[in-house]
């Protein structure tokens, strides 16, 4: 057992790490536990309707709790990177996030009621279903429904690897603490040099190499290269590598439970055990949220305080824009056309999001929709600003965190507060386990979408229109099951640039969907040419700006943003959106303009009111 | 101007998407533009606090959401009405194209 007091000093250290010991596997396995049981839940509640209705749309079942705190919550990408955002930049990553205060009212106040009503009218249980019957062209709703599987396999993949990661790093005395992209580094660590048993010149030579983290294998190898003689380096490359890669047979350990635990439970509940346990997880995040920002604000004497500390440790770039540049190299966090960019991309990602775009359409009525906008103000307004306090405080309680190691900030805070709490240990394990939690509900989410784009939309579409509820269940097992062994297979060499995948995946989706949808909801004149063209121009130009960014590095680093490699052409140093949504306005409206009326009939079933019978 | 038969809850709709895409726009314009200028570039001996943030965060942040939870409180229990979503299509009913189970 280790002592309370040993434990502060070690959460405060930068360099030692602290360990819950068991706590965070138990509430890993509490975790786990209660998604298998929501799941069976779910599977009883959705008995009552169809399979199909049941399975991907919880028979337009949802209360306002539920969809509030599911439809539009970024759960997996917020609470993994923004922590580390806010202790690394200080207070500018406050205006980075702000956009979150009008997408409660966004998220469901444009499309909500109309998306709503148009599924019921067309009787769709999916996006690409109501693309399709809302224009009656089966080539739109295949387009829709590739491109939702395009988005979401890259989410998907990343995601698994996330799962894999947070299973790897809960195993006591892991040495690490918190899900991080970090955490796939390679990396030799210092006590592992003894154990591999070379002499004292090269380990001497090897000393430079250890705990520095390399983006990659390549990177890895060619310190290696100039550190080593050709012969050693001949002789002893693939000891090093394997002691420094970051996937072992815990990783692969991990990457299994995740997907029996994640690929099981959707099994069992479709899209309700999905919408559940995200549910389950967001009260579980607010719990811990509010907490530990009493905590970490009493044990940094105050916000104040907290912050004159903060800046003491770094400069005025902590509490002023652009944000603190930590390794003083001009980069500026959050200029201004980025300030404003991510008004938008809070905002039109949870729009245009498809998954979210489900979750509304399976809300039980208007009365819904209207709570959900109350419930999930309230419910950002105690998770946003206080996650940004606590790390204020957190980077006056534990300055030091070297770059690799800044995404620790809430375990080790975690820790540090709760040590003299009864059930410390377990508290802080519950709030290092909430991660696993938010990504479980992120890729169950996304399997149910997934599986629904294949069962429903291309299968029963265009294989096999007359097929029988039996077989189409047997067939949505199966395509969770082919996408739970794709994401494996796919993660055997798990992919890098975890975060800015996520992000791509979110942006790009809301580019490809976010005008489409609203012109398909208000404009009686868009057709389905227009549709194509407004989803094709803008994911085409989200793909086309990662392109020259990520790849012909076309404007170089700009010295914006966060520090990735993955990352877009910033033209005029906005995000690349914003260019995405006008291109897909421009041409959704021209081709639409250009082709012929949709067939009027179609529209007035759709636009007009009912007539009322005669009596 | 909207065909005058328009369903009624395309019409409540489209009033209640102009007034949240103002209150965003509003949201936006106001909050970027005070941060930017009163939160950008400025000497650390400048700092004052309010309420334990900076005071750019305070005036530029804090108060700004709190404004708009308030009027998305005031949105959802009041502005934004209750309507009748329909009948949904029964299953394999298939008229003019459209979904169905």
């Amino acid at each position: 057992m280790v002592p309370a007091g040993s434990l502060l000093l070690l959460a405060a250290s930068p360099t030692g790490t602290p360990s819950v010991g068991y706590g965070t596997l138990a509430a890993l396995v509490v975790f786990i536990v209660a998604s298998m049981w929501i799941g069976m839940l779910a599977n009883k509640a959705m008995q009552s309707g169809t399979f199909m209705k049941g399975f991907f749309l919880g028979n337009r079942g949802l209360g306002a709790w539920a969809l509030a705190l599911t439809a539009t919550v970024q759960s997996g990408g917020t609470f993994m990177g923004f922590p580390s955002l806010v202790y690394t930049h200080g207070w500018s990553v406050a205006l980075w996030i702000c956009g979150y205060m009008v997408v409660p009212i966004t998220g469901f106040g444009v499309l909500g009621k109309r998306m709503a009503q148009l599924s019921r009218k067309t009787g769709a249980l999916t996006v690409p279903d109501l693309f399709r019957a809302r224009f009656n062209s089966p080539a739109l709703g295949l387009t829709a429904s590739l491109l939702i599987m395009f988005y979401m396999s890259f989410m998907m993949v990343a995601q698994f690897k996330s799962g894999a990661l947070v299973m790897k790093i809960a195993w006591p005395n892991s040495g690490t603490l918190a899900l991080s992209e970090d955490a796939a580094y390679f990396r030799l660590p210092s006590q592992k040099l003894p154990e591999l048993g070379f002499n004292p010149d090269v380990q001497s030579k090897l000393s430079k190499l250890v705990d520095r983290d390399f983006e990659n294998e390549t990177a890895f190898t060619d310190e290696l290269k100039t550190e080593l003689a050709a012969d050693e380096f001949d002789k002893l490359k693939s000891k090093l590598v394997a002691a420094a890669s970051p996937i072992d047979w815990l990783f692969y350990v991990g990457l299994g439970i995740f997907t029996v635990t994640v690929v099981g439970y959707t099994m069992l509940g479709g899209f309700l055990a999905a919408v559940w346990t995200d549910l389950f997880q967001s009260v579980m995040m607010l719990i811990g949220v509010v907490l530990l920002a009493i905590l970490a604000v009493s044990a940094a004497g105050g916000m104040e305080a907290a912050t004159l500390t903060a800046v003491g440790k770094t400069d005025a770039g902590f509490v002023f824009g652009p944000g603190y540049d930590p390794k003083h190299e001009g980069r500026e966090y959050l200029p201004l056309g980025l300030a404003f960019s991510f008004f938008w991309v809070w905002v039109y990602s949870g729009v245009g999001s498809p998954a979210g775009m489900v979750r509304i359409m399976a809300g039980k009525s208007t009365e819904v929709i209207r709570k959900s906008i109350f419930l999930l103000s309230g419910y950002n307004y105690l998770i946003y600003l206080p996650l940004v306090v606590i790390c204020i405080c957190g980077r006056a309680l534990v300055p030091d965190l070297p770059p690799g190691k800044t995404d620790e900030i809430i375990p080790r805070l975690a820790l540090l507060t709760t040590a003299k709490l009864p059930v410390g240990s377990f508290i802080a394990g519950l709030i290092l386990a909430a991660p696993f939690g938010a990504v479980m509900a992120t890729v169950s989410s996304y399997l149910v979408v997934i599986a629904s784009g294949l069962v429903r939309d291309v299968y029963q579409r265009f294989v096999n229109p007359q097929a029988g509820s039996h077989e189409l269940r047997r067939l949505s097992y199966l395509a969770m099951i082919g996408v739970g062994a794709i994401a494996v297979l796919a993660n055997i060499k798990p992919v890098a640039y975890l975060q800015a995948i996520v992000v791509f995946s979110g942006t790009g989706a809301a580019a490809t969907f976010c005008v489409a949808a609203l012109m398909l909801a208000f404009w009686r004149r868009t057709t389905a040419a227009g549709m194509l063209a407004a989803m094709l121009g803008g994911a085409g130009t989200m793909v086309t700006l990662y392109v020259l960014g990520g790849i012909f590095n076309l404007g170089g680093d700009r010295k914006i943003g966060p520090v990735t490699s993955f990352r877009p052409y910033y033209l005029f140093d906005l995000d690349p959106l914003l260019w995405g949504l006008g291109v897909s306005l421009a041409a959704g409206i021209v081709v639409s303009l250009c082709t012929t009326p949709p067939d009027s009939a179609l529209v007035s079933r759709l636009f007009d009111a009912e007539e009322k019978p005669v009596s | 101007m909207p065909p005058a038969n328009d369903d009624p809850v395309l019409r409540s709709a489209r009033r209640e998407a102009v007034v949240v895409f103002l209150i965003w726009l509003a949201a936006m314009v106001y909050t970027v533009t005070y941060c930017y200028l009163n939160g950008y570039n400025r000497p650390v001996e400048s700092l004052k606090f309010v309420l334990g943030f900076p005071d750019w965060v305070f005036w530029g942040i804090f108060v700004p959401w709190t404004v708009c939870v308030v009027v998305s409180f005031y949105f959802g229990a009041t502005f934004m009405c209750d309507e009748d979503l329909g009948e949904e299509l029964p299953e394999q009913e298939d008229e003019l194209g459209l979904g169905g189970g």
